[in-house]
């Protein structure tokens, strides 16, 4: 198994249109202010952001905390930032000084995903493409992206939202 | 006891993505059960009940214990929380989140009218 050989890994897409103009959209993204208000995985959950500097080469820090208390930080780093149509960023799992977390129970899950956010005007609504793909994955890497694909839509969500409730139980 | 190398590699991750095991970590979930207990709730034979345990007591979700003559199985919810996390962070999370963008820029906009009003 050559790990040399560059991977092709089709990236995840999710296309929504927004009841917003493009310059709304684009704020919500990159402003401390709104993203605290959306930025969020889950109903109940709280989102903090610790620091942001959302320019190309800036990162940000932010905090989730779950119904339960649990809390997960998480690093943004900015590589792009085109008002008002694009913004180009990597997010890692981090503790709360923003070092990023190592994952060892997940040895095979890409370690570097960059999410692309592209805004298409349409009148006044948005149109978003959030794109998320793996660089650079290792082949390990590329089928565990693939073995979570074949999810996308049904299960994760779903299935999980039993689950979900249970581990704020304990 | 050592265990045959398998082609799959069994990360936590592959090990849940299989509908049937999250049926069973579900079933599973806040109590504990012996196989015979799974399979009549699930309606599911025992071979296909212990295949999956199998699974999932390989990368750690499941753990058991002897009770009396029968084995009983339940979750480990501390290694089953730090799936949960990734999974947060991957699909569901951008998912919802874009779910609560779309809220929050409807109910900003329907503020301003308010506003000007």
């Amino acid at each position: 198994m050559s790990s040399d050989n560059k991977l092709e890994v089709e990236p995840s897409i999710i296309t929504r249109e927004l009841n917003a103009p493009r310059q709304l959209v684009f704020d919500a993204w990159t402003q401390v202010e709104h993203l605290q208000n959306w930025m969020f995985p889950q109903k109940g959950f709280t989102c903090e952001y610790v620091s942001a500097d959302i320019t190309p080469g800036g990162s940000s820090l932010h905090k989730l905390t779950a119904p339960g208390g649990h809390q997960m930080w998480l690093l943004t780093k900015y590589e792009a930032v085109n008002p008002p149509v694009s913004l180009v960023f990597r997010q890692y799992m981090s503790n709360e000084a923003g070092d990023i977390l190592p994952n060892p129970q997940m040895p095979d899950w890409p370690k570097e995903m960059r999410a692309t956010i592209e805004l298409e005007a349409l009148g006044d609504k948005t149109r978003l493409r959030l794109i998320w793909q793996p660089i650079a994955p290792t082949q390990a890497e590329a089928a565990a992206f693939e073995a979570s694909r074949s999810q996308h839509g049904n299960g994760w969500g779903a299935g999980l939202d039993q689950l979900t409730r249970y581990l704020e139980t304990l | 006891m050592p265990m045959a190398r398998t082609r799959t590699t069994f990360d936590p991750f592959n090990a849940i993505a299989e509908p049937k095991r999250r049926a069973l970590i579900e079933a599973l979930a806040g109590r504990e059960l012996s196989v015979n207990e799974i399979a009549q709730r699930m309606g599911w034979n025992q071979p296909m009940v212990s295949k999956h345990l199998g699974v999932l007591k390989q990368v750690g979700l499941v753990t058991d214990r002897k009770e009396g003559r029968y084995r009983v199985y339940k979750v480990n919810a501390v290694q089953l929380k730090l799936i949960q996390e990734w999974v947060i962070q991957f699909e569901q999370y951008w998912t919802n989140s874009l779910d609560h963008l779309e809220e929050y820029l409807n109910a900003i906009q329907s503020d301003e009218v308010k506003d000007e009003q």
